[in-house]
């Protein structure tokens, strides 16, 4: 992050450690005491870690299994024996890696996508006075609490009368504006000091200059944020997918798509499933783990206040 | 509104100077929401009230749609069904998030750091791979559910092929995806609650319990109702996990409205009923939201 001098504004701002509790805080205040206390909260610890991350771990562990060891009975949690044939075979399938691949694209274009667009009207909603500004305000933010059911039927039609079925496009298009991500964006910039543009405007920097030389540059913590939740919702999205790409074995077909197909026809072959599953879960549990500091602070304001 | 504040002089010199590049970044975003979310709404709302086909001419039926979907026993049967899921889900939820904030907050910042990751994990996996890995659990023969009850002496059960049990088990997979985003939530919401308070109670002689009870819930209230709400209007909208565990079967018994939109739209073609249907379940939804945030608000502002 590059290194600047005014106060971090409120939101969005990783903590210097990822701490759970505020520093200074810690300290002065006792912990429940006695053993008791100490073996529940470790008992509890180890519950949440195991509900959380078990299942996936049973999902990549029996991607080692022998193809139908996962549907044999009765029911084992290790393989007989460790293969790794079910992730090499599922790497081996052409289709399998396209999937990946087109997917990978169009989140990463729906990303820049997502942060191009949101910036920009988030930067005209948090330093330019025009016309109608409230009216625009309050009919984008209204935007964010249409159920996704409520506009799914009649987008479809529309992106069918545009011809933009079976296309990039309709996958990376109609979901790039986000009211949410504006708000988020928005939020951040107002609490950037203006003191920072008034030396900018006295030099008669420009509005845009202004938000390309100053704000973009202090944008990297809620920039993280925004983009990786984009590229995240892109790769998990299957409803949207399935009623936009509609040709057989098109070379558009999303990972969760080609997952969901390969588990209605080729049922019985559950290790390879698993091993597809696996591998289409490790690129956005790694996105997350790298960037779990700005995500988890994040969503300190994505809450209400 | 930093307008109201300034001379209407000045207000409209600043605005005509700002107009054009304002308008300019506005543009991508606005052209895009009115495209692909603005007219969609406008476009439903109007077709609902049309025999509306991809292929024929379309006539006008009033509300004919709306009252078709409001008679359909059908679509009763599965709002009802949505609102148990959802009293299930939600609630259980919102106790092991809040149990969970107090969690991290007692234990030291490394436990806490690899809690709070591990408890947002599950939330960026997809439906569709949770959905997957969830039919393994509840599989019949060989699912991870039955060989753990079976130490326990529990003959196996079909948990998603009997229509007794499947919502139930749909309930596991939708608390393990939501509860991260609602426990980090809550955390944050707990963290806020200033250390002082804790401070007098404990001079006190309060305990964990009764803290929570009169000092905890009564000041996290706001964010207590919050994720009541958000938490109910996603639970209501639910339907990948039925739409790929158990395709609302069997026997409809996770059949959910959402899911009998979608299938309605995508099987028989039958726009009407869907988006009538939809847009039933949107005002509701938005009503819910409103009310409650005014709820919210209203307080917010008389402290």
């Amino acid at each position: 992050m590059t290194v600047t001098k005014q106060p971090p504004p409120a939101i969005a701002q990783p903590r210097p450690s990822s701490s759970a509790t505020e520093p200074g805080r810690t300290p002065t205040r006792p912990r429940s005491r006695g053993p008791g206390w100490k073996v529940i909260r470790y008992l509890f610890s180890a519950a949440i870690i195991l509900a959380a991350l078990f299942p996936l771990a049973w999902m990549a562990i029996s991607g080692f299994k022998a193809r139908n060891e996962v549907v044999a009975s009765p029911f084992q949690f290790f393989p007989e024996v460790w293969l790794w044939q079910n992730y090499v075979d599922i790497w081996n399938d052409p289709q399998f890696r396209q999937a990946l691949l087109v997917t990978f694209v169009g989140a990463l274009l729906f990303a820049a996508l997502s942060l191009v667009v949101n910036s920009m009207a988030a930067y005209a909603f948090a330093r330019l006075e025009f016309s109608f500004k409230r009216t625009i305000w309050v009919v984008t933010l209204i935007t964010m609490f249409i159920p996704m059911m409520a506009i799914l039927l009649t987008s479809y039609i529309v992106v069918t009368r545009l011809g933009m079925l079976n296309t990039m496009a309709v996958l990376v298009v109609p979901g790039a504006t986000s009211a949410l991500h504006i708000f988020f964006i928005r939020q951040f910039y107002l609490g950037i000091p203006g003191s920072l543009e008034e030396a900018a405007v006295v030099d008669g920097a420009s509005r845009w200059q202004i938000f390309t030389k100053i704000f973009l540059p202090l944008s990297k913590p809620v920039f993280v944020v925004v983009g990786i939740t984009s590229f995240l919702a892109f790769w998990n999205s299957y409803v949207w997918p399935i009623l936009t790409i509609t040709e057989p074995d098109s070379a558009l077909t999303q990972i969760q798509q080609y997952l969901a197909i390969f588990r209605s026809e080729r049922r019985i072959e559950y290790g390879l499933l698993l091993a597809g599953s696996t591998l289409a879960a490790a690129p956005v549990i790694a996105l997350f783990l790298v960037f779990q500091r700005y995500i988890i602070s994040g969503i300190r304001i994505s809450g209400i206040k | 509104m930093v307008t109201t504040t300034q001379t209407p002089q000045l207000t409209n010199r600043q605005k005509r100077r700002d107009n054009k590049v304002a308008f300019l970044m506005l543009a991508p975003a606005l052209i895009l929401l009115s495209i692909f979310v603005i007219w969609p709404l406008v476009y439903a709302w109007i077709v609902s009230f049309y025999n509306w086909s991809f292929y024929e001419e379309s006539t006008f039926v009033g509300l004919n749609n709306f009252r078709i979907v409001l008679s359909d026993p059908k679509f009763r049967a599965s709002i009802v069904r949505v609102l148990f899921f959802s009293v299930i889900v939600v609630p259980v939820m919102l106790v092991i998030a809040f149990l969970f904030a107090n969690l991290v907050k007692a234990v030291g910042a490394k436990l806490g750091t690899v809690l709070k990751v591990s408890i947002y994990i599950p939330t960026v996996i997809s439906s569709v791979i949770a959905s997957i890995v969830f039919v393994l659990v509840y599989e019949f023969r060989v699912g991870l559910l039955n060989w753990v009850l079976g130490f326990f002496g529990v003959a196996n059960i079909p948990w998603l092929g009997r229509a007794d049990t499947a919502l139930y088990a749909l309930t596991a997979p939708a608390i393990w995806i939501g509860l991260g985003l609602a426990s980090l939530i809550m955390l944050a919401g707990l963290l806020d609650v200033p250390e002082t308070y804790y401070e007098a109670a404990e001079i006190d002689g309060a305990n964990w319990w009764q803290r929570t009870i009169g000092l905890t819930i009564p000041l996290m209230k706001n964010i207590i109702l919050y994720l009541l709400v958000t938490g109910f209007v996603v639970s209501l909208q639910q339907f990948e996990l039925p739409l790929i565990m158990t395709n609302g079967g069997p026997i409809n018994s996770t059949l959910f409205p959402n899911l009998l939109i979608f299938q309605r739209f995508t099987n028989d073609l039958f726009v009407g009923y869907s988006l009538a249907a939809a847009l039933l379940l949107f005002l509701v939804l938005g009503a819910l939201s409103a009310v409650i945030f005014r709820l919210v608000n209203s307080e917010k502002s008389g402290e």
